[in-house]
């Protein structure tokens, strides 16, 4: 009877984890380093438009619309208070608003990825892509990491709140050192522990591991992939006409 | 059976005194093992002997031969034995590769390279066998902490071991938990499977146990059958430096409770976390100033929650918190609180163990500081860097600097977790001397025996609600002990 349960779980994603490896390398490089004019115009709104709808289709309404809020902000930021400031406060104007709008599409896509992609599919995902098992591994440790460091250093945050250790405390030099010791201390210490249970569970044999999730590609997969294609097409020929 | 001949083990960089010495051992099929003694006997060091994490993992001298099931450890690669001994660990956020259940489930036959339909029919036949059927499907963080250790022997029982080593699965789980924990084992016992826990809650295991063994020093210190030990006088397990087994033995000491006419009160602690449903739902409560007030129930009753609401870490939050006419928001609550986390790490930052109680102090006096960690047995460390030392003198550090902080509140969450009989008494110590310094202290707790110590008050929650509040004198102890079950 778990087995019909067993077997239905693992139905498909809405996108095959290596497409969205690919997503996040396309819109890292084409949003953050893809310059202006021509059919960048274009492409550029596209997919800073996909983590979006991505985020729709998972049904995560509020990162969706946090995430175009704060991308329309930017956007116009730049657009409209750019112009009309001066001196000291236009630096700090184009500074946020430039990262903001070149940098939350990729941050965004990465989330996506991390979240929602289980660990066994990525690993299905790197082995598909023909990596050794030397890479896989350690990716994939990297990859269960996220979610943990994230937990660590929210706790961390709520240490340092309650103490009274906070930006305007007088020592701006502590306050990383407070925060990034203990995180690397505990982040070694689940390392630690994280490997000596994957090893005790056989992690590492010498033989070809199974993989029992299914991933593979769909139609979306296909558009997408084509988007990114395209988008790198014009990014070369951007480059190469100068 | 496994066989253990003239072992010595002695970890590289790390204290003489973690390992083991000369241990010579059998054990038979089919048997349930436990191993106790003191934090840093040994026992844990026993445990990675046997599933071959040493040599394999942790690095050291070893010297001596274990055998398991016929094959030599020490010439054993770690994914072999990944199939003739399955391991559950203490700490259930890092022993989960993956993040959903069923990819955990599968992760050790898929590292077996077995083909798909064996790694399902065998998936299959652990969650029938296990009763795991209602945790299929789910992300591991969302698991209580006795489902997490479920799932953890889930996912090695799918190998179809033959021999089973659990290192203090127990240290988070509730009572609740601990029953599931118990009737795995139960299951693998009854189907001729060899069990070795190292523990220090003995109390689940009174009636599993074939033999246990005593460690004392990294030496094997006593080798009792299960029924002679579970039938000592309480002095036997004081003595030894364990917690008691039998825990309607458990006694009150006698607190004293300031009759002060001052109370701090809770005013509409709501809380959800964006879901439909309150995770916390407290119109109204008054707590006396001065006590020391254990909340207790079960994992998800909301206890965590309204520790957070009560130090104002949760955000969006509108309870009130009234003391000594004051009406505190949860922002303003920050700086009157104090909270000794679960895990320490977390809150330790300075470099010694002095800078670290001077960190919280308004005023700094060396002086008071040294003063108090003296009282705390710490003063010979105080140069020392807070992350070198011990688990448990971590805590007290944590102790120490909320001493320090002059703030009216002080907040442990479950601060006995994984703690032996010593250390316990010595946390409780603690909690008495903030008493004594009129701190009003708040602590989540599933330890029954660590209450009967220091709490003056208990808080029952039960789904978000305050389902009861009673003083812990020699009536209140009968009805926590009807909560315990014991």
């Amino acid at each position: 009877m778990w087995a019909m349960m067993l077997q239905s779980r693992q139905g498909r994603a809405f996108l095959d984890p290596r497409t969205k490896m690919l997503l996040v390398i396309t819109i890292t490089s084409i949003v953050i380093g893809g310059g202006n004019g021509g059919a960048m115009n274009i492409i550029k709104p596209v997919l800073t438009a996909v983590p979006f709808l991505l985020f729709v289709v998972e049904r995560k309404w509020k990162t969706a619309m946090t995430y175009v809020a704060v991308y329309i902000a930017a956007f116009s930021g730049e657009l409209f208070l750019v112009p009309i400031t001066r001196g000291f406060l236009n630096f700090i104007v184009v500074a946020c608003c430039g990262m903001f709008s070149r940098f939350m599409p990729g941050i965004a896509m990465g989330s996506y990825l991390v979240s929602t992609t289980t660990v066994s599919e990525f690993m299905a995902a790197m082995e598909r892509l023909g990596l050794p098992q030397k890479l896989t591994i350690p990716l994939s440790v990297m990859f269960r990491f996220f979610p943990t460091v994230g937990e660590e250093y929210s706790a961390i945050g709520d240490a340092m709140r309650m103490r009274g250790i906070h930006f305007g405390g007088g020592k701006p030099g502590k306050m990383l050192e407070y925060r990034m010791v203990p995180l690397m201390i505990s982040c070694v210490k689940i390392g630690d522990e994280l490997s000596a249970a994957a090893l005790t569970r056989g992690l590492g044999a010498s033989v070809k591991r199974t993989n029992i999730c299914r991933i593979g590609f769909g139609v979306f997969d296909v558009l997408v992939m084509l988007i990114c294609i395209l988008g790198f097409c014009i990014l070369i020929g951007n480059k190469c006409l100068g | 059976m496994i066989e253990l001949k003239n072992v010595s083990f002695f970890y590289t960089g790390e204290q003489a005194d973690a390992g083991v010495k000369d241990i010579s051992l059998v054990f038979e099929e089919g048997k349930v093992v436990l191993l106790c003694g003191k934090s840093g006997c040994g026992k844990t060091t026993l445990t990675r002997l046997i599933n071959g994490l040493i040599p394999h993992y942790y690095e050291g001298t070893l010297t001596g031969n274990v055998v398991v099931n016929g094959y030599l450890v020490a010439d054993t690669a770690l994914y072999k034995m990944a199939g003739i001994v399955g391991s559950v660990f203490q700490n259930p956020r890092s022993q989960f590769f993956n993040v959903d259940t069923d990819s955990e489930l599968a992760f050790a036959c898929e590292n077996m390279g077995m083909p798909e339909e064996e790694v399902r029919r065998r998936m299959e036949y652990a969650v029938e066998e296990l009763e795991l059927g209602s945790l299929l499907g789910r992300s591991i963080f969302e698991l209580s902490g006795g489902e997490k250790q479920k799932i953890a022997c889930g996912s090695v029982s799918t190998l179809e071991p033959e021999v089973f080593v659990l290192d203090e699965p127990t240290s988070n789980l509730d009572m609740e938990g601990i029953a599931l924990l118990k009737k795995v084992v139960a299951y693998w016992k009854a189907n001729g499977k060899t069990v070795i826990i190292a523990e220090h809650r003995l109390n689940f295991l009174a009636d599993l146990a074939d033999r246990v063994i005593y460690l004392e020093d990294g030496k094997i210190a006593g080798d009792y059958d299960g029924v002679t030990f579970f039938g000592q006088q309480v002095s036997f397990y004081r003595d030894r430096g364990l917690r008691s087994p039998y825990l309607k033995d458990i006694w009150r000491q006698e607190r004293y409770m300031p009759h002060l006419k001052d109370f701090c009160s809770l005013q509409g602690f709501y809380y959800s976390y964006g879901k439909p449903g309150s995770v916390l739902d407290i119109p109204k409560a008054e707590i006396p100033l001065g006590h020391v007030v254990a909340v207790v129930g079960k994992n998800g009753a909301g206890k965590t929650t309204l520790i957070r609401s009560i130090c104002g870490l949760l955000k969006h939050d509108k309870g009130i918190l009234g003391i000594r006419r004051k009406k505190l928001k949860a922002r303003e609550r920050l700086s009157i609180c104090y909270m000794v986390m679960q895990d320490v790490n977390h809150q330790l930052f300075t470099e010694s163990v002095l800078d670290e109680v001077l960190l919280s102090m308004g005023q700094k006096d060396q002086a008071t500081a040294e003063w108090i960690l003296d009282s705390l047995d710490l003063l010979e460390f105080k140069d020392m860097h807070p992350m070198s030392l011990s688990g448990g003198q971590k805590q007290r550090v944590a102790i120490a600097s909320a001493l320090t902080s002059d703030r009216e509140i002080i907040v442990l969450d479950e601060p006995t977790s994984g703690l032996d009989f010593l250390h316990m008494q010595q946390v409780a110590e603690g909690i008495r001397t903030l008493q004594d310094k009129n701190r009003t202290i708040f602590i989540v707790t599933h330890d029954p025996e660590f209450i009967a110590a220091c709490c003056t008050d208990i808080l029952l929650m039960e789904r978000g609600k305050l389902r009861e509040q009673y003083p812990l004198d020699s009536e209140g102890m009968g009805k926590l002990k009807i909560f315990y079950g014991i």
